[in-house]
């Protein structure tokens, strides 16, 4: 389940008052989240917990329940 | 062995070859995958593998002129299916892959309006694609005769021994077809000789003084032209290795054209402008461990206009990884002649100029002393060897040195029409020069690119046509049908364009509105475009043009001024 943490992040990176999210949420069905702000929202996300992803990390993951996992596992 | 090479008079399938034959053992493609070991292909390997799918692609039926569109991912297979199908005196096409986020019905018409438009013969892609492209088969007035699954193909061993047949063949024959973007039947297909390419090759060689030691990396994608024809024809026809890597890997992670650059030692790349602020801005220093850029002896800077500021935030970065400010390059380009009409000097940065805004204004060009005073121009470089160009005013006269008008071009590589258009040919070419839609001039021997005549936008280098946006947003409910225009406003921190979109709409309440604009966005995500904002406007708020249709500019300038309403 995604965190309303990390909901707020991708919203506010985005620009967005509210969409909803789930885990099997991908990018591309998020309004506004294509290839040139995915950096936007991974830096967000590093910033707001402190942590840092890899190159390969950022390349494979495939929906929003994986980058929760990522985040926890970061923690 | 360059220079026999360019003088190759057969076709580019007669120039592999000779490459495979003459240096089998010398390495034609290195496919780059990010975090794995790279798959190097030598000349000897690709060509034989190129001779199994030439086989076989001739006994599912593919002959001599027939078009075969590809539509397949970054795969380490895709150039020996390159080189099969043009083996065969086949036109390859590349097309792209669809993004996930692109709506199967938009690419279904898309693919079709290429149908109608270039009467594909043969479509060459993954499996996963199958469902929504064989219903094209079938389809009324579909050209289409098979579906192909290549990549599912395996092949014996022993086959492995020859080379493909030479089709024999002049250079006159057509080589391959490239399509212009755009979603709903409004792609224009350019057919290329092999002898335009390879003289185009030649040439474009010379401009760039290009050398045996010389190594290109690429990311772009080689269904536009600056992907195809600078960085996947050129460094093969010439026999210079290519190291390619995948487009959607490196968007999500830039720093990887870097580390292919240092690790393979690259010496050309080639990118639209908004990859320098790309790279500049969003690639954090630990990444960076390691890399070197010392090889690294042009960056083109192409397909967009051209930032002065990308250029400089870019060498600010990386000066201090051994990038040097003489590698600044810069080129103006269209698939119409087939690829470069300018490019900058090897071995100098791209000059820019300082011009006085309110002559430019005018048509005129003065110089500035500051940037206080003047806007900033970066030169294109000069006309490549067999390219002319002119400067024309509204009625198609020369103008001289320091006026601005359109761009029109004579080319020994120039098409000889769009596929199957002579409507849109005979807009664009007369007395063998095209009119490019683009405005500048020359100053002291060099091309300055600085607007467009056409209301064409181009998004991080991809072409995009607001008539497309215009129609996906049009069908969303709320909004008053026909009632829509897209245009493309430049964004300094992104060195690109983003697109905006005015909509009339009769819904008041706010949390329906707040609602109609993320409709909006997502309309704009269906068809793989990102609206950055959205202005609803009353009804009868946007300016016709005398066709009755909403005028773009006049509304793109009220909307900028009066407007201050944005996406949620």
């Amino acid at each position: 389940m995604i965190s309303e943490r990390l909901k707020r992040i991708i919203l506010e990176a985005l620009q967005l008052e509210d969409f909803d999210m789930q885990d099997d949420t991908t990018a591309n069905m998020v309004p506004g989240w294509d290839s040139l702000s995915h950096i936007k929202v991974i830096v967000a996300i590093e910033e707001s917990y402190g942590i840092r992803f890899k190159t390969l990390e950022v390349i494979r993951l495939k929906n929003v329940g994986q980058l929760q996992r990522l985040i926890d596992a970061k923690k | 062995m360059i220079d026999t090479l360019l003088d190759a008079k057969g076709t580019i399938s007669d120039c592999w070859r000779s490459i495979a034959e003459r240096a089998p053992d010398k390495e034609a493609v290195v496919h780059y995958v990010a975090g794995e070991e790279p798959c190097r292909w030598t000349w000897g390997e690709i060509l034989r593998a190129s001779s199994l799918y030439a086989r076989r692609f001739k006994d599912e039926g593919i002959r001599k002129g027939d078009i075969c569109a590809i539509i397949i991912r970054h795969h380490k297979d895709f150039y020996p299916i390159y080189i099969g199908i043009s083996a065969l005196g086949a036109l390859p096409s590349v097309l792209a892959y669809p993004n996930s986020r692109l709506h199967p019905d938009k690419f279904r018409q898309g693919l079709e309006g290429m149908v109608r438009r270039s009467g594909l013969d043969y479509v060459l892609t993954e499996k996963d694609l199958g469902q929504v492209v064989n219903p094209m088969v079938s389809g009324t007035g579909s050209t289409i005769r098979a579906v192909l699954y290549p990549l599912e193909w395996s092949f014996e061993r022993e086959e492995t021994e020859s080379f493909p047949p030479t089709t024999g063949g002049g250079g006159d024959a057509p080589c391959l077809l490239q399509h212009s973007s755009g979603t709903t039947g409004l792609q224009k297909a350019v057919v290329l000789t092999h002898r335009a390419v390879l003289k185009h090759v030649r040439q474009y060689g010379k401009a760039i003084d290009i050398r045996q030691d010389d190594k290109v990396v690429s990311w772009l994608p080689l269904y536009h032209d600056m992907g195809l024809i600078a960085a996947f024809y050129l460094p093969l026809t010439l026999g210079i290795p290519l190291v390619q890597l995948d487009p959607f890997e490196w968007v999500s992670a830039p720093v990887i054209l870097l580390e292919a650059v240092s690790r393979e030692k690259g010496t050309l790349v080639w990118l639209p402008n908004f990859a320098y602020n790309l790279m500049a801005d969003r690639i954090r220093e630990e990444d960076l461990d390691g890399i070197r850029l010392e090889s690294l002896r042009m960056l083109v800077n192409c397909s967009e206009p051209v930032r002065a500021e990308s250029h400089e935030k870019f060498l600010r970065r990386y000066a201090p990884f051994g990038f040097r400010k003489e590698a600044l390059a810069a080129c103006y380009a269209m698939a119409e002649t087939t690829f470069a009409a300018t490019q900058t000097p090897p071995g100098q940065d791209a000059k820019s100029i300082f011009v006085a805004r309110e002559d430019l204004s005018t048509g005129y060009v003065r110089l500035a002393r500051s940037e206080e005073t003047g806007r900033v121009c970066v030169s294109s470089g000069a006309p490549i060897s067999g390219c002319e160009l002119r400067v024309l005013d509204d009625r198609g006269n020369s103008l001289p040195e320091n006026r601005v008008g359109e761009i029109a071009i004579r080319s020994i590589s120039l098409f000889d029409g769009y596929h199957n258009n002579p409507e849109k040919t005979e807009e664009v070419l007369k007395d063998g020069w095209y009119s490019s839609g683009d405005y500048g001039f020359l100053h002291a021997g060099q091309y300055y690119i600085i607007g467009r005549k056409k209301d064409l936008i181009i998004l991080a280098g991809k072409n995009i046509y607001p008539e497309d946006i215009e129609d996906a947003v049009g069908q969303v409910e709320g909004v008053l049908p026909g009632r829509v225009v897209a245009f493309g406003v430049e964004d300094d921190i992104t060195g690109t364009e983003q697109i905006c979109v005015v909509a009339e709409s009769q819904v008041h309440d706010e949390a329906d509105r707040k609602r109609l604009r993320t409709d909006i966005v997502l309309a704009g995500m269906g068809i793989d475009v990102t609206i950055s904002n959205v202005y609803l406007a009353p009804p009868r708020w946007l300016i016709k043009s005398s066709s009755g249709k909403p005028a773009r500019k006049a509304n793109m300038e009220r909307a900028m001024t009066n407007l201050k309403e944005h996406r949620p």
